[in-house]
């Protein structure tokens, strides 16, 4: 009896002791997640911050921007850099020479890159691996050593100030192929194998099959891509020289320079430039959902 | 029933640079035959079925597929349909899709496409998965659209390359019975590569055992079980192996013996005399109470039950053991005294290459 006595309590303490333990537990996870909440919060406003500032003095005159203690909401906000950028400026004819450039070369590149990935990861031939190599070390070349022997091939085809300019150069980056290949090289053997059997020439495979299968990957390479070109300068730069061809960046960056110093200008410059790539990017990422490989193998 | 074989292979090899693969490869499989390429990882018995298919190059030899030399024919040519490995189905393309694609790429017309994968899917009772995608199929859905986008072909042969491997006991030995009910209502030449040889025991007319590249024996699964042509064959089939027993046959006044561990008379085997190797399957090992006349006297190592039977594992001498599969209810437990009986009728020779010395009059 004294020992079941004794056997109860002991059974009593211990869940006391074992609820004890669970209401530390939870307090700690709970301390825990306000500390990972507080530094989210503050890296998230360390990113924020710079672009709610540049955003606010596109909405400011000239004297507000420079007005102490600064306003955070500003109201009435002020359009007239808005205005002066779209219509005295040649922001439109940039944006559309962007838009173009960077859009022309996107779709080139998917068609070329995956095809160039495909032939890298499943086609044999000889010299492929030299091939690869090859762009490999052409990977690692700077722009700044490719942009005199550019200009000099694009020159003498007599390109320079075209859009052919802008759009040859850089279908020849060899980023996109590698990274295709490296998609491409994860295709299961048997899916080629199933398609040939089923009637499929070699670029029905590609077509039919790789290509839908490597959606994921082809959304990953238009987004760098995209981005890869909007954000261009060096050599739009140097490849053209009138008005009518210029891109973004090298007009924002005139604007610069001959406009005087027109912070309320330039701020707007830089919202109105983001737009376009926050719109690519949130209309691709939808495609990042697209059906993987999921059931198409034994698991 | 046709007379022309419907695959026939002719010295056939294939080398990847130095290295064969496949070796002096000859073999004629009848039109509806079904044919079980058996053998160990990298034996080559995949490699066969591709080249076969078309999916790999020939180094030598001459393939005919219904008759036609099929050396340059391309896989979509071949009338042969394929069931990989792993499914192979396409992820993007729904059940309905996947099946029809073989009849889309032959450029039939959308009515008779949606007929016939209509009629497969109904057949392999896939019916209701018709627009469903792999990825929301269960493992034994995914293998049925795979061989309904082999069947509603229609072709010659189909080639199955372990398609049962990786689903689970039960459900493997559910898809091998409906394999083989495919296999007599739709009549079409079959080739199974597999490496379980319960596989091919129960589903082939016909076992063709490889080992390192080359063709081991051809045979229906009980004269390869039963007559095995040489050591390889009487270890890698039957579970447990057959037991064999490395000795000489030396002939003692007028009598042939083996001699080895133990002695025992040789009847009805022509073999000269030199070193040879004994085998006997477990099951025709009998287990007797000891001093039995003519027996060997055995002590009982290991008795591992195994439900209906036990493999008793019984040593016969220092370092030699023996193997007899006995009913479970015979009370046999480890150390028991017991004498082993080789019924002379059941023992196997073979000679000192290895390969099996016909019994007299066989």
């Amino acid at each position: 009896m004294a020992q079941d006595v004794a056997a109860h309590v002991t059974q009593a303490e211990l869940r006391r002791a074992g609820t004890d333990h669970a209401a530390a537990r939870h307090r700690r996870r709970r301390r825990n997640e306000l500390l990972r909440h507080l530094a989210l919060a503050a890296i998230t406003f360390a990113l924020v911050a710079p672009f709610y500032y540049v955003f606010l003095a596109s909405l400011k005159n000239a004297t507000e921007i420079f007005s102490y203690p600064p306003k955070l909401l500003p109201f009435p906000p002020y359009f007239g850099n808005y205005k002066k950028l779209l219509f005295d400026t040649g922001f439109l004819r940039w944006m559309f020479n962007t838009l173009f450039v960077a859009g022309s070369v996107t779709t080139l590149k998917i068609f070329l890159d995956s095809m160039a990935g495909y032939a890298l990861a499943k086609v044999d031939m000889t010299g492929k691996k030299v091939v690869f190599m090859a762009m490999l070390i052409l990977l690692m070349v700077p722009i700044g050593a490719l942009v005199v022997p550019l200009w000099a091939l694009m020159s003498s085809f007599g390109l320079i100030d075209t859009y052919a300019a802008l759009i040859l150069p850089p279908l020849a980056n060899p980023l996109g192929a590698i990274l295709m290949r490296q998609f491409i090289l994860g295709l299961p053997k048997d899916l080629e194998n199933a398609a040939r059997l089923d009637g499929l020439s070699e670029f029905g495979i590609y077509w039919r099959i790789v290509l839908p299968l490597i959606k994921p990957g082809l959304v990953v390479l238009a987004v760098i891509i995209f981005t890869d070109q909007f954000m261009s300068f060096i050599w739009p730069l140097i490849a053209t020289t009138s008005d009518e061809l210029q891109v973004l960046t090298v007009g924002v960056a005139a604007l610069r320079s001959h406009g005087g110093a027109n912070y309320g200008l330039w701020s707007a410059s830089a919202v109105m430039s983001l737009i376009p790539v926050g719109v690519f990017f949130f209309v691709l990422q939808r495609q990042f959902l697209a059906r993987s490989l999921a059931g198409a193998l034994k698991q | 029933m046709n007379a022309t074989p419907a695959i026939e292979l002719i010295e056939v090899g294939k080398d990847y640079g130095a290295v064969p693969v496949l070796t002096g490869v000859n073999l004629t499989i009848a039109d509806g035959e079904f044919i079980a390429l058996l053998g160990p990882s990298g034996c080559g018995k995949s490699t066969l079925l591709k080249l076969i298919a078309g999916l790999e190059e020939l180094s030598e030899g001459e393939i005919y597929v219904g008759g036609r030399l099929a050396n340059y024919l391309k896989p979509s040519d071949r009338d042969v349909a394929m069931v990989f490995q792993n499914y192979a189905l396409y992820p993007h393309m729904t059940v309905r899709e996947n099946i029809g694609f073989p009849l889309k790429m032959a450029g039939l017309g959308k009515d008779e496409i949606r007929q016939k994968v209509e009629a497969a899917a109904n057949f392999l009772q896939l019916g209701a998965q018709l627009d469903r995608f792999p990825d929301e199929l269960s493992g034994g859905q995914r293998q049925r659209v795979a061989l309904g986008r082999a069947i509603v072909r229609q072709p010659l042969a189909f080639l199955m390359d372990e398609p049962l491997s990786n689903l689970d006991a039960l459900l493997r030995v559910e898809m091998r019975t409906e394999l083989v009910r495919l296999h007599k209502r739709v009549g079409r030449t079959t080739v199974y590569v597999t490496h379980d040889q319960v596989e091919a025991m129960t589903m082939a007319n016909r076992i063709v055992l490889m080992h390192k590249g080359v063709i081991q024996q051809v045979g229906t699964p009980n004269e390869v079980y039963s007559h095995p042509a040489n050591t390889f064959v009487a270890t890698f089939v039957g579970s447990p192996p057959m037991n064999l027993f490395a000795g000489r046959v030396e002939s003692v006044g007028g009598c042939r013996k083996f001699v080895g561990a133990f002695n025992v008379p040789l009847e009805g085997i022509g073999i000269a005399d030199g070193a040879a190797t004994l085998g006997i399957r477990p099951e025709q090992v009998q287990i007797a109470p000891p001093e039995t006349p003519q027996t060997l006297a055995a002590t009982v190592e290991l008795v591992e039950r195994v439900g209906a039977d036990s493999f008793v594992v019984s040593q016969i001498a220092e370092g030699v053991t023996i193997t007899a599969r006995v009913d479970a209810a015979r009370s046999i437990t480890e150390g028991d005294r017991v004498a082993v009986r080789l019924p002379p009728a059941e023992l196997r020779l073979f000679d000192v290459a290895g390969l099996a010395v016909p019994r007299e009059g066989a």
